[in-house]
């Protein structure tokens, strides 16, 4: 990971992404249903992102299958509110981001092991594929038809009791816990973990020299990046209100990928600016045609070619230039 | 007992060589160029809807088998032109960027052909009628055979007898074998490294439409087909030991046998010890079936 050049004061990135929330804890209030319904997925989505680049930016590992944690803690969570509904939702939540958690440590601890690099991201499409078939095929899961009437829930809070279900409950719901996701990420990345996470990214062979145990924190990167997409994918469901089995298609895992580098591996808020971006960029054509998938190629090759260090580093960039010309008298 | 093991052998090996025709191209740019081709689906997909469009405008009801390896050949050359132009245009450019973005780009440029058969074909399904001399089947006590499945295990065969000649019999081939192991070297004894380059992701791009053109009767025409079958190619392609032609024809056999006889005892979820056997090889031996040589 190169040190990036002209990155933001961290009082001003808090203040960004204190903004960033505040923009779409407001958007209700001015912007129509459909906007909120996408605003609500693309927040999901972001934390999606920060996950995935938890495992590559931090600690260099390549994942083409996050989307069966989505998937797993999606289903996992749905059909257990259904088959538990006298648990208490944030509970049930919970327990789908730990199953999540808790399947990708057993796998990391054979997977990781023995396969690195490329041959980790095929053993993980393998295995989300295999993911992919079993919901598909699964009837208690709904099949190719899909999870449907999955309940947003009522949030029993002690003192009073929020009914997620009433008007835009739920999609508040969404951005305060996302937001939470997102900060135990950024909280794991910038304390002495993610700094050994980082130091195994950069050189695995001097890690261990240095007594890393490296294997250990490359299961507890894998194991909190999965969890953590599992939350995100159980509040998925209620949002959508059904789950199809195409959000553990591998194209869905594609999708964590083009958001990091879209934004910028080297930045920690990378993949969520790319999310955005992606959203801004689907949205912005989706009632053309084809002409839809072309123009995003089209702009994704552009800053594959153009900007490498994606929408931020492109930012980091311009900032330094202009920074760097007020500097001269 | 005979027909048990033969039937699904026989399906194994159609599975097989249906993963290897598509693979084909995949491992000559990933053996090469160290790119893992997302878009190579979605030129097989424009291969295939380019024969069909073919088909239709040469006229004809009646689909004759040289017609068909004609039209074949015809998609296969129209993509070879569209790799000569994504090579100039994005692949060479990409040398110089992280493995990690080429990655990207040829993501996006799956984006774009699947745009481009949607707005060029449209969204319906459309199918085409395999040619009445290979619509036929043998029949080999209980086990059926239709020609065509026939036919495409002979072709399989057939591109991968010649693509092992091409690499280990010809100037051509050992030139490719050089860069391959060493482009630097390589280029310091005089290979024109970025020629061969672009050769070979033309020479990838009109494999997809050759093989797009060949499995279009077995396949339903949609946008979606650019996704059919890149996972077990990329499968095939890592269990066979990056990149190798050998290993990924071996590897194409051994996945899809498996997954044939798998599917007799559990056919609730088709495809499934695909990915299963998959998985256990890459546990197993991850540095693929034929480890140590490229190509």
């Amino acid at each position: 990971m190169e040190p990036s050049p002209a990155q933001a004061s961290p009082l001003m990135r808090f203040g960004l992404a204190m903004l960033c929330m505040a923009a779409f804890l407001a958007l209700p209030g001015i912007a129509d249903k459909g906007i909120v319904f996408l605003a609500g997925t693309v927040a999901l989505q972001m934390v999606f992102g920060l996950t995935w680049n938890l495992m590559f930016g931090q600690t260099g590992l390549v994942s083409f299958g996050h989307a069966s944690f989505f998937a797993v803690g999606g289903y996992a969570y749905a059909y257990a509110a259904r088959a538990l509904p006298q648990v208490h939702p944030l509970l049930t939540f919970a327990g789908a981001g730990l199953l999540c958690a808790a399947i990708a440590a057993l796998v990391g601890l054979i997977a990781l092991r023995r396969s690195q690099g490329v041959y980790f991201a095929i053993l993980t499409l393998a295995l989300s594929q295999i993911v992919y078939l079993v919901i598909s095929s699964s009837a208690a899961l709904g099949r190719e038809d899909g999870f449907t009437g999955i309940r947003r829930p009522k949030l029993p809070l002690g003192w009073t009791t929020i009914d997620l279900a009433a008007g835009n409950a739920y999609y508040y719901f969404i951005v305060v816990v996302s937001a939470l996701l997102a900060g135990i990420v950024w909280w794991v990345t910038h304390s002495r973990v993610g700094r050994v996470f980082r130091a195994i990214q950069q050189d695995p062979e001097r890690a261990a020299f240095l007594g890393i145990p490296v294997q250990r924190y490359r299961l507890m990167s894998y194991a909190i990046a999965s969890g953590v997409a599992g939350v995100t994918g159980a509040l998925f469901g209620p949002w959508l209100q059904i789950l199809t089995p195409e959000v553990a298609h591998w194209t869905a895992s594609a999708r964590p990928i083009l958001y990091t580098l879209l934004g910028g591996v080297h930045f920690f808020w990378g993949p969520a600016v790319g999310a955005l971006g992606f959203a801004v960029l689907e949205y912005g054509t989706r009632t053309l045609h084809g002409i839809s998938e072309i123009v995003t190629g089209a702009i994704l090759l552009a800053v594959v070619l153009a900007a490498p260090g994606g929408i931020l580093g492109a930012v980091a960039r311009l900032r330094q230039r202009i920074t760097g010309k007020e500097r001269r008298p | 007992m005979l027909s048990s093991i033969a039937g699904p052998l026989f399906n194994g090996l159609f599975a097989a060589m249906v993963v290897f025709l598509f693979a084909s191209g995949l491992t000559l740019v990933f053996g090469i160029l160290r790119v893992l081709n997302f878009a190579h689906g979605g030129l097989f997909m424009i291969g295939a809807y380019l024969a069909f469009t073919l088909s239709g405008v040469t006229g004809g009801s009646e689909m004759g088998v040289l017609r068909y390896v004609l039209l074949c050949a015809l998609a296969g050359v129209g993509l070879g032109i569209l790799g000569w132009l994504v090579e100039r245009s994005i692949f060479r450019p990409l040398q110089k960027v992280d493995e990690a973005y080429s990655l990207i780009a040829t993501y996006a440029l799956l984006l774009i052909c699947e745009g481009a058969v949607k707005a060029i074909w449209g969204v319906n399904f459309r199918s085409v009628p395999t040619p009445p001399l290979l619509a036929d089947a043998w029949i080999a006590g209980d086990v059926v055979m239709p020609v065509y499945a026939v036919f495409v295990i002979a072709v399989g065969v057939a591109f991968y007898a010649a693509l092992e000649w091409m690499l280990h019999h010809t100037q051509t081939g050992k030139l490719m074998k050089s860069v391959a192991s060493d482009p630097w070297m390589a280029g310091k004894l005089g290979v024109n490294v970025p020629r061969l380059y672009a050769w070979i992701v033309i020479a990838g791009f009109f494999l997809a439409g050759v093989v797009g053109g060949l499995l279009l009767p077995n396949q339903t025409l949609s946008p979606n087909l650019a996704n059919a079958f890149v996972v077990q190619a990329f499968g095939a392609l890592i269990v066979g030991g990056m990149g190798n032609v050998r290993g990924t024809f071996l590897a194409a056999i051994l996945l899809s046998v498996i997954d044939s006889f798998g599917s007799l005892y559990f056919p609730e979820i088709p495809g499934l010890f695909f990915y299963v056997a998959m998985a256990i090889m890459l546990v197993v031996r991850p540095q693929g079936l034929m480890a140590g040589g490229s190509l």
